[in-house]
């Protein structure tokens, strides 16, 4: 067993790669039967500080249909220079510059240890990365001094050659020009009325000299980068002027009456934000930042009106189709993140007010481009200021971690199809061959677009086995998918990525316990569950949950060991014991649950859901829970209400809340200040330990997670209790004879009761 | 170089406001073979959960076990060093003018290759440097980092001086915002100055990660 979880790890560390299935039954009908779809959550950008990059283009298979990437699975004939792409077969000639090569003397995509490369290539011209604020004014005088000294601190870890603009908004909207001239001139825009990207265009002057130009306005000179440079300059260049002009911004001046909220034109300020680099700036990595301190009242956009008697909708407006301005407003943020996205662009969403903000209708913004979505309560909190802080991390390697503009091809056996992607991607509708009809997620394509990336990324992407029943295993015994991912680094370079990997092929009838012994439970937990929230997207949540429960008895149908009738008798091999457990608190987490969450609070979780790697998307599904005690070193224990002890010191890890709890006993010793004593020095250290390890995850994770630091008995102890499996509640706290763990008030079914159902349906000779 | 201190979350404008690290910490990222907490137990409980084990305290509270004072016994393996707070002692006696008469001197050596504006604007900002310090507005470790700036400045080490220009900004930036980009400007403009002589960071910086051209390859 141990040999396929260094395999899967393996894999996962070399290329970003983890399959739900890691040998793949040999026919269609075979594959359905397994429940889980085979399919693979992919980092494109994955860390490899011991991959250098190699500095020539890759050599392309010269089928036009195929031009799968020269790799370690072809076979070559280095006699004749010869290499027989594996995807298609086809017999290619090795370019000039490979006439030297031998068995001895290889290029690096050749060898094994290279399934996954990276490739430097001179394309086109390099252009700065763009960075183009859009900051709301109607903020209080507290959060807006914070913001604007936020926004100074970020010119200093831009990169200096970046190019920056500024867009202010709050009744009005108003473009700055930025220049190194003392006097500082912006063109204001009205926030109630949408304007198309030429309009746009037009009223900035930023029309391309071959479109007429609107009479009595002087010429513009004909060379664009200098008509773009009055918007957005170089951050070397104007930094000092963008300092003050940003020190110098003052609250959206027009006056709010009592019972109102302010005029807030964000539906067009980020109109005019696309429109701008839409003219400008094509296809080069850009970013698009927005600054939000509550929701858009007016113009298209708006979600809510202006009376502040009029609540934001909430889960229960829109189910009962009472949210006015939904669907309009979510029209009109669908159609600029879609702009966006074709122009390579990404928008982030920075949304900080204690109210919900309009992230439910502005989400597909951040979702379709790759762009941030970060929530808080106030712009004057560390959790705001560090989360910005850390978009502009450096890497292992002091590169900035974002890459822009990627293109992600898939190409697979003959045997595979591609039936779709989950991710913060868009489909580049680029149909072939190897494009399945069945569409899982975002399918119909064998391209996506991923505007924003960065080395955490994580695309889930689903594949169909076509090959027939009783046909034999395919040829070579093995089926390989290929991801090339096409890039702009931080660096401004081309870069492609290129990973290459192989599965063997299994009769599922005569091997099934090979299939089933490379089941990577972890991955197929993820992958089911991005499909399940996406599917919440669009459908009624009891819809959802009953599909991933049929999903869930079926599996264990296929898989479990039991006698008919006997759910006594069911057991599950040890690389499916887990995922039971995990659908279990998928179900009850806020990805599909809303209750409790507003719907902006579900957007939010949702958007993170869809992009982390394998190990944070495990952690939101289900929680790390660490015991720290006088009984031994800190250990993982479960995450059940059995683990709640008076004598231990919990430190859960939700991963957008870190929470310390003391449990009862531990809670009084630190009242009776043991911890200052000498010779209770332990306890001290005691207490310390589970603070070090949340500054850790503190330090590190993306969003900044809140944190909670509470007691048995304090009211935040629910964030804990209200996660942990409910093995002891109020109605069968007595039953067991003794006290241990802690009841959790809750008519929830525990996981005890869960198994016992799922056993029952899954021997039941009736399902 | 850059202080290693963490304070304490804005509790009054943000719910469960995570604590705030320095950029110090937050460059220095993870120690060395740490392994992230994302262990878990095997299995799930089958059965009904088990009784306490015996040898858990009594209900009554009785003291802790006493002990020797063993390391923090942190579920990362190695304890994180504690941190240093910040306001370091020797930070407070720092003459104004050993930290302004250098970047004034920098200043005029770049004025020849530089738009008189920009001078001007860097010399305002330097003025309001000076102004905030004689009226004691700089706190101390501000004070000590600008000392320390302009010591890596004159030892020609941009990319040390950029590192604690960067330090200040985020650590310190509501009482550096408005002067700090002038001595920004005056670093990228000093590394910029073609009689320059190539500072110790140019030959420090680490070698370009690209592999050879594999052989038989391309080039």
């Amino acid at each position: 067993m141990a040999t396929y979880l260094e395999f899967i790890q393996q894999n996962e560390e070399r290329d970003g790669v983890r399959f739900s299935w890691n040998v793949w039954p040999s026919s269609r009908l075979e594959a359905t039967r397994m429940v889980v779809p085979l399919a693979c959550l992919l980092t494109p950008l994955r860390e490899r500080p011991d991959l250098p990059p190699v500095q020539y283009e890759p050599v392309l298979c010269s089928r036009p249909t195929c031009k799968a990437v020269l790799n370690p699975l072809c076979q070559v004939d280095y006699r004749a220079k010869l290499w027989a792409c594996n995807f298609c077969f086809q017999r290619n000639q090795f370019p000039p510059a490979y006439a030297g090569i031998s068995e001895v003397n290889q290029p690096a995509e050749l060898m094994p240890q290279f399934s996954t490369i990276e490739y430097i290539v001179q394309r086109g011209p390099q252009t700065p990365l763009i960075f183009l604020y859009v900051v709301d004014t109607c903020l209080e005088e507290e959060d807006l001094q914070a913001l604007k000294e936020s926004l100074q601190m970020s010119l200093s870890l831009l990169p200096a050659d970046a190019l920056v603009g500024l867009i202010t908004f709050g009744r009005m909207i108003q473009v700055h020009e930025l220049s190194c001239e003392g006097i500082s001139k912006s063109y204001v825009f009205r926030g109630t009325k949408d304007l198309t990207a030429k309009q746009i265009q037009d009223m900035l002057g930023l029309s391309r000299p071959a479109v007429p130009i609107q009479q009595g306005r002087p010429l513009q000179a004909p060379e664009q980068p200098v008509i773009s440079s009055r918007f957005l300059q170089p951050v070397h260049k104007i930094d000092m002027n963008l300092t003050d002009l940003l020190g110098e911004l003052q609250r959206d001046p027009w006056p709010v009456t009592q019972g109102k909220r302010p005029l807030r034109s964000t539906g067009v300020a980020l109109s005019i934000a696309v429109g701008l680099l839409e003219g400008t700036f094509p296809n080069t990595g850009a970013r698009i930042m927005l600054f939000t301190g509550g929701p858009p009242t007016q113009g298209p956009g708006m979600v809510v009106g202006d009376e502040l008697k009029t609540p934001i909708r909430s889960w229960h407006d829109i189910e009962k189709d009472n949210a006015r301005f939904m669907k309009k407003a979510t029209k009109h943020y669908e159609t600029l993140a879609n702009r966006t996205a074709t122009n390579g662009h990404c928008i982030d969403i920075y949304a900080c007010a204690l109210d919900q903000t309009g992230l439910l209708e502005m989400k597909c913004c951040a979702n379709l481009t790759g762009g941030h979505m970060v929530m808080g309560d106030s712009f004057n909190t560390s959790l705001f200021k560090q989360t910005f802080q850390r978009v502009f991390n450096k890497g292992l390697n002091g590169e900035f971690r974002m890459a822009f503009g990627a293109n992600l091809e898939v190409k697979t056996s003959r045997e595979l199809k591609i039936a779709g992607a989950i991710g913060p991607c868009v489909s580049l509708n680029v149909k072939g061959p190897c494009v399945s009809e069945n569409e899982l997620g975002i399918g119909g394509t064998s391209q996506w677009k991923i505007c924003g990336l960065d080395p955490c990324t994580t695309l889930a992407i689903y594949f169909e086995v076509v090959n027939q029943h009783n046909a034999p295993i395919p040829q070579g015994g093995r089926g390989a998918v290929q991801f090339v991912t096409q890039y702009q680094h931080s660096s401004t370079q081309k870069r492609i990525r290129v990973t290459t990997i192989a599965r063997n092929w299994a009769d599922a009838q005569s091997q099934l316990q090979h299939i089933e012994a490379a089941f990577d439970q972890e991955a197929a937990a993820v992958l089911m569950a991005r499909l399940g929230v996406y599917r919440a997207e669009s459908e009624e949540g009891p819809d959802v949950l009953r599909w991933l429960d049929r999903q869930l008895i079926r599996l264990c149908q296929k898989f479990g060991q039991y006698n008919k009738d006997d759910p006594n008798s069911f057991r599950l091999s040890e690389s499916f014991s887990l995922y039971p457990q995990f659908m279990f608190h998928l179900r009850r987490s806020p990805f599909l649950q809303v209750f409790n969450n507003s719907p902006d609070e579900s957007s939010y979780y949702r958007h993170h859901f869809a992009r982390q790697d394998l190990t944070q998307s495990l952690i939101m599904i289900q929680p790390i829970l660490y015991a720290y005690s006088f009984h031994g070193p800190p250990e993982p224990v479960l995450l059940d209400s059995s683990s709640i002890l008076p004598d231990r010191i919990l430190l859960m890890d939700t991963f957008f809340q870190i929470v310390i709890y003391l449990g009862e006993t531990i809670a009084q010793w630190q009242k009776a200040g043991y911890q200052d004593m000498p010779e209770y020095e332990n306890f001290k250290h005691l207490l310390q330990a589970p603070l070090d390890d949340a500054q850790e995850i503190l330090q590190t994770r993306f969003p900044m997670p809140r944190y909670v630091h509470t007691e048995h008995g304090g009211s935040q102890a629910r964030f804990l209790l209200s996660k942990v499996n409910p093995s002891q509640t109020h109605n069968n706290l007595y039953a067991w004879g003794q006290e241990s763990g802690a009841p959790i008030l809750t008519d929830d079914v525990s996981l005890q009761v869960f198994m016992d159902h799922l056993k029952k349906l899954a021997v039941s000779s009736a399902a | 170089m850059a202080d290693l201190y963490v304070k304490p979350g804005n509790a009054r404008r943000g719910w469960n406001d995570p604590p705030q690290f320095s950029y110090g910490l937050q460059t220095r990222g993870a120690g060395p073979g740490r392994t992230p907490l994302s262990r878990r137990p095997p299995s799930a409980p089958q059965g009904p959960p088990a009784g306490a084990p015996p040898d858990r305290p009594p209900a009554a509270l009785g003291a802790p076990p006493l002990g020797p004072p063993g390391p923090a016994p942190s579920a990362r393996g190695s304890p994180s060093p504690a941190p240093g707070e910040e306001g370091g002692a020797t930070g407070g006696d720092v003459p104004a003018e050993a930290v302004l008469a250098p970047l004034r001197e920098a200043l005029s050596a770049c004025r020849p290759a530089m738009q008189k504006q920009v001078c001007d604007d860097i010399g305002r900002r330097l003025t309001a440097l000076g102004d905030a310090w004689a009226r004691g507005k700089l706190s101390a470790p501000v004070r000590r980092r600008m000392a320390l700036l302009v010591r890596e400045l004159e030892r020609r080490r941009w990319d040390a001086a950029d590192e604690i220009h960067r330090s200040l900004m985020v650590d310190h930036v509501n009482e550096v915002s408005l002067w700090l980009v002038g001595v920004k400007r005056l670093i990228a403009e000093c590394r910029n100055l073609p009689t320059a002589e190539p500072g110790e960071d140019s030959n420090a910086a680490g070698p370009s990660p690209e592999v050879p051209v594999p052989p038989g390859a391309a080039n």
